[in-house]
């Protein structure tokens, strides 16, 4: 038309140079966002980080912290609980981040087959979330360990069958909302087919919300997964795990309180730190 | 309520001149890092009574200038200069003391009434809330022109019309008879017949009433209508201030001179191309060290890049803020001349073969979810329609009647419940969405998007085919790369344009494409539409609210009422001397500069209830006993037994055609 004016596209926010400005809150979020990274590695590097084995008695029983060559003492059989601790961060971290994974991707299908399809499959579908939505966790995972065996694993699975309707709710909401768009309606214009549109059109509009969701969720499950782990439905005897060993070694809660009390320390350090994280991974992608 | 003044503090209504004033108003604010420069050192006075029309298009400032003057503008904006409202200033005060010049001096009316009322307090509270008692909530009511006021008093928001709801938000800002009404696009959101009825409202209250009216508009027709007095601001300056006549009949500034020659009139001569200001309003983050509208200016010098122009009385009382003189000014054309190249003859309309042809078209929607009592919307009751091969037709109505649908049913985006849709070629037509952003994929590129039409051919000739595109509608390549919130309004209706057209489809669907768009990018885009229309060879079904554009954009025009054409006909003819009373008066309701407009009672009826026999029946001035027989079944009708117009109204003459008035044009 009339003048060509020069045009540049400018990057976005995420192609821009990283800056090392203390002051800029971008910096503090890229920071604490890299909290998870950081936590995966020392969960993966939990056997060169651990002094000792934890599994095997290494010294004198319920030496205090400090004392027997044990940072943070020893359990009644003379097990280091520094040791014991790492491989329980160890496998509640991942327990989390797979509960979550699964989560985000059965009800990220169920949520964009939903919202995509509307009509009486969303009807459904989410009907069908509504009703694993009112199953009462600890009961499930209860029923099912009693029914299966007790078993890390079908915990888990117990856990994620009442987990993933969250994400099935958040995504089908996102998506649904994109597709009154326009944008859909001129997509379908185009030629674009059902599926294209869901994959193309739909769904990267869906991630962010779904990803600040999974990310702010990791601390509550590490919590769930405590609790269940308390109250006996997690791993069985020997395996270190945070809440059966706080739970186990109770009765010296007034004698040797470090048996009890540094698992339970460990628990909030890594829901603290999921927690973090993930507000600073909504603060990047979701700066309002 | 809130604090009172203090006695000594209440001027006395008699023995003042002005109301409030700017001066050297700068007012900056920051989002994402960036300082966005609302306002550049702006100054003017508005005077006691008058109603002072102040014009911008997007970004002007002129709304921050009305929120300032409210004393809404917020904590985190950066000020300098005043803002005074009866010589009190509002940048400087307290937050008790802003609150209590704006009981004792201010009203506001907010272009959507829906967000500025509660949704959740009865109408009639509200304006108590404002006016202190019920009592005078209802004379309020009743002088704002709400019928069955008492009634209305206890309807909640969502129950009212739009028109209604504006006159209970002007209610509510002429409560405790203020100095000054700050009105910002109060009639933006309305009908094109409801906004003469407002502004005839307003006009009317501030005759009785004798408060001041600052009345903010995009419109320099709505300007025209009401206002004794026009600012004209760009890039937060003022360009230029001065009686309603002057400013728009003789225009001092460039600007103002461009917008009076780009903005679409039912005068505009329909066989040229419009001429359209070239480029866009900078933006407000962009420091302006001269004249903001300098790269856009066909007068402009060196010196006008480096010196920023204050404005000078050019005329008694008509300043202008511009160096160049004013005879240099009124002598050049200030409108690109690349635009005003001739539109070439009308493109080759081949009358015999139909491109689209609907063939009674019903469309309904089930309203109402769940357990509530559910109602049918009766979006189109019966329509038919052909548009040839290479014909533009236009779709002209208020909200509710069909246009749109039709569009959708056209465009198989929505399923007629009966009658038939046809189009030649079985081919699918392409559409133009009134939001451009929101019909382009948020996380996608340009080049994705164009892409998706040409899916079938390899990588190197889609990226050649994508470029092609957007060359032909006046892009550069590097658009390709970018994603739509990247671009401004015009470049995304470019791309939407081009998206359509990077497969030419053999019918073009446009809905509102520049109703969004600012008055000099709408011109360009509707120039565009004509130029791809001729080089295409497509048809185009044009659907808008405005018959100006129309006008402009159509071989023939369809006015629609409750989901049925009332009248078509050839764009000339329907404009010029229209037959049905509703077109009448449709086309008596544009705002332009020296109409008055004939005002047509009423809004339009609900398509969730029709009236009966001739729908229009309720507001029609000619309607008679027949027009609400249940047994009318009304049809359009051959006008002179003519094959282009035709008329659904039985009080209509239908013996010969009346004349159009061609407009010729200028000095030809």
């Amino acid at each position: 038309m009339a003048v060509a004016e020069p045009f540049v596209v400018p990057r976005p926010a995420w192609r821009r140079p990283l800056s090392l400005d203390l002051r800029a809150p971008r910096t503090w979020s890229i920071i604490g966002a890299s909290l998870f990274a950081v936590m995966t590695l020392i969960a993966l590097a939990a056997p060169l980080l651990s002094p000792h084995d934890p599994l095997v008695p290494v010294g004198i029983p319920l030496a205090a912290p400090g004392h027997g060559g044990f940072l943070l003492g020893s359990d009644s059989i003379g097990r280091d609980v520094l040791s014991r601790c790492l491989y329980g961060m160890r496998a509640s971290w991942f327990a989390a981040l797979v509960v979550i994974a699964g989560g985000f991707l059965i009800g990220g299908l169920v949520g964009l087959v939903a919202g995509s399809s509307g009509g009486w499959i969303d009807n459904l579908l989410m009907r069908i979330t509504d009703g694993f939505l009112a199953l009462p966790a600890p009961v499930l995972a209860i029923a099912v360990v009693a029914s299966l065996g007790p078993s890390f694993t079908h915990t888990l699975i117990a856990v994620s069958v009442v987990w993933w309707p969250f994400y099935a709710r958040i995504v089908r909401g996102e998506i649904s909302k994109l597709a009154a768009r326009p944008h859909v309606e001129a997509a379908r214009l185009a030629g674009a087919g059902r599926v294209r549109i869901a994959l193309r059109h739909l769904l990267p509009g869906a991630l962010p919300a779904a990803v600040v969701t999974a990310s702010l969720d990791v601390g509550n499950l590490v919590l769930a997964l405590a609790g269940l782990s308390f109250l006996g439905l997690g791993q069985s005897a020997p395996a270190p795990e945070l809440g059966a060993d706080s739970a186990r070694n109770l009765s010296l809660l007034l004698q040797q309180w470090w048996v009890p009390v540094v698992p339970g320390i460990a628990v909030a350090v890594l829901a603290v730190i999921a927690n973090v994280a993930g507000d600073s991974v909504r603060n990047l992608i979701d700066p309002e | 309520m809130s604090a009172q003044l203090a006695p000594e503090d209440v001027l006395t209504d008699e023995g003042y001149a002005v109301v409030a004033t700017a001066e050297d108003l700068h007012v900056t604010f920051r989002r994402n890092g960036k300082a966005i420069h609302a306002l550049r050192g702006i100054s003017l006075e508005i005077r006691r009574g008058e109603i002072l029309g102040l014009v911008g298009e997007s970004g002007s400032g002129k709304s921050v200038l009305g929120l300032t003057l409210l004393g809404l503008h917020g904590a985190g904006a950066t000020i300098s200069g005043r803002a005074t409202v009866r010589g009190r200033d509002m940048v400087s005060a307290t937050d008790a003391e802003r609150r209590a010049v704006r009981v004792a001096h201010l009203g506001a009316v907010f272009q959507d009434p829906m967000t500025s009322l509660n949704p959740t307090m009865r109408v009639g509270r509200q304006v108590a809330e404002a006016a202190g008692s019920d009592e005078e909530a209802l004379r309020l009511l009743r002088l704002v022109g709400v019928p069955e006021a008492e009634s209305r008093m206890s309807a909640f928001p969502h129950e009212l019309s739009g028109g209604l709801r504006q006159r209970v938000m002007i209610a509510m800002a002429v409560a405790g008879n203020p100095d000054l009404v700050i009105a910002d696009e109060p009639t933006t959101a309305l009908d094109v017949t409801v906004q003469a009825q407002v502004l005839r409202l307003l006009r009317t209250l501030r005759d009785e009433l004798g408060c001041s009216v600052l009345m903010i508009t995009h419109d320099l027709g709505v300007a025209a209508q009401i206002a004794d007095r026009v600012a004209v601001m760009y890039a937060g300056r003022l360009a230029e201030l001065g009686e309603s006549d002057a400013v728009l009949r003789s225009s001092a500034h460039p600007y103002t001179l461009g917008l009076m020659r780009s903005r679409l009139t039912l005068g505009v001569d329909r066989t040229r191309a419009l001429p359209a200001l070239p480029g866009e309003v900078p933006s407000p983050a962009a420091p302006q060290p001269g004249c903001a509208f300098s790269p856009r200016c066909s007068v402009a010098g060196p010196d006008c890049a480096e010196t920023s122009p204050e404005p000078v009385e050019v005329e008694p009382g008509h300043h202008s803020a511009c160096l160049r003189p004013l005879a240099v000014v009124r002598s050049t054309d200030t409108v690109s001349p690349v635009a005003l190249t001739a539109r070439a003859e009308p493109a080759g309309i081949d009358q015999d073969t139909a491109a689209l042809s609907l063939r009674s078209v019903v469309k309904t929607f089930g309203v109402g979810k769940g357990f509530g009592r559910k109602r049918t919307l009766h979006a189109l009751r019966g329509v038919s329609l052909q548009v040839a091969q290479g014909e533009s037709v236009a779709l002209v109505g208020e909200s509710g009647s069909g246009k749109s649908t039709l569009l959708r049913v056209a465009a198989g985006l929505e399923t007629a419940d009966s009658g038939e849709v046809e189009l030649s070629g079985g081919s699918r037509p392409q559409m133009v969405f009134q939001d451009s952003g929101a019909s382009l994929t948020p996380w996608m590129t340009v080049e994705q998007i164009l892409g998706e039409r040409v899916r079938d051919l390899g990588r190197a000739a889609r990226a050649a085919k994508v470029r092609e595109a957007l060359s032909l509608v006046g892009l550069p390549a590097e658009v390709g790369a970018a994603r739509a919130t990247q671009l401004s309004g015009g470049q995304r209706q470019r791309v939407c344009l081009a998206r359509a057209t990077i497969v030419p489809p053999p019918v073009l669907l446009c809905d509102e494409p520049t109703s969004a768009l600012d008055v000099s990018l709408a011109a360009s885009v509707i120039n565009l539409i004509a130029r791809l229309r001729r080089e295409l060879g497509m048809s185009v079904l044009f659907v808008t609210h405005d018959l100006s554009v129309a006008r402009v954009v159509a071989d023939r025009i369809a006015v629609m009422y409750l989901g049925q054409i009332v009248e078509i006909g050839a764009s000339d003819r329907v404009t010029s001397a229209p037959l049905h009373p509703y077109t009448r008066s449709l086309v008596s309701a544009v705002p332009d500069v020296g109409l008055t407009p004939v005002i047509l009672p009423g809004e339009p009826a609900s398509p969730l209830n029709p009236p009966s026999g001739c729908a229009f029946h309720p507001r029609c001035a000619d309607a008679t006993e027949s027009c609400q027989d249940t047994e009318l079944g009304l049809r359009l009708q051959r006008v002179a037994n003519d094959d282009v117009d035709r008329v659904a109204c039985i009080n209509i003459d239908l013996s010969h055609v009346p004349t159009p008035v061609y407009i010729t044009p200028k000095g030809a």
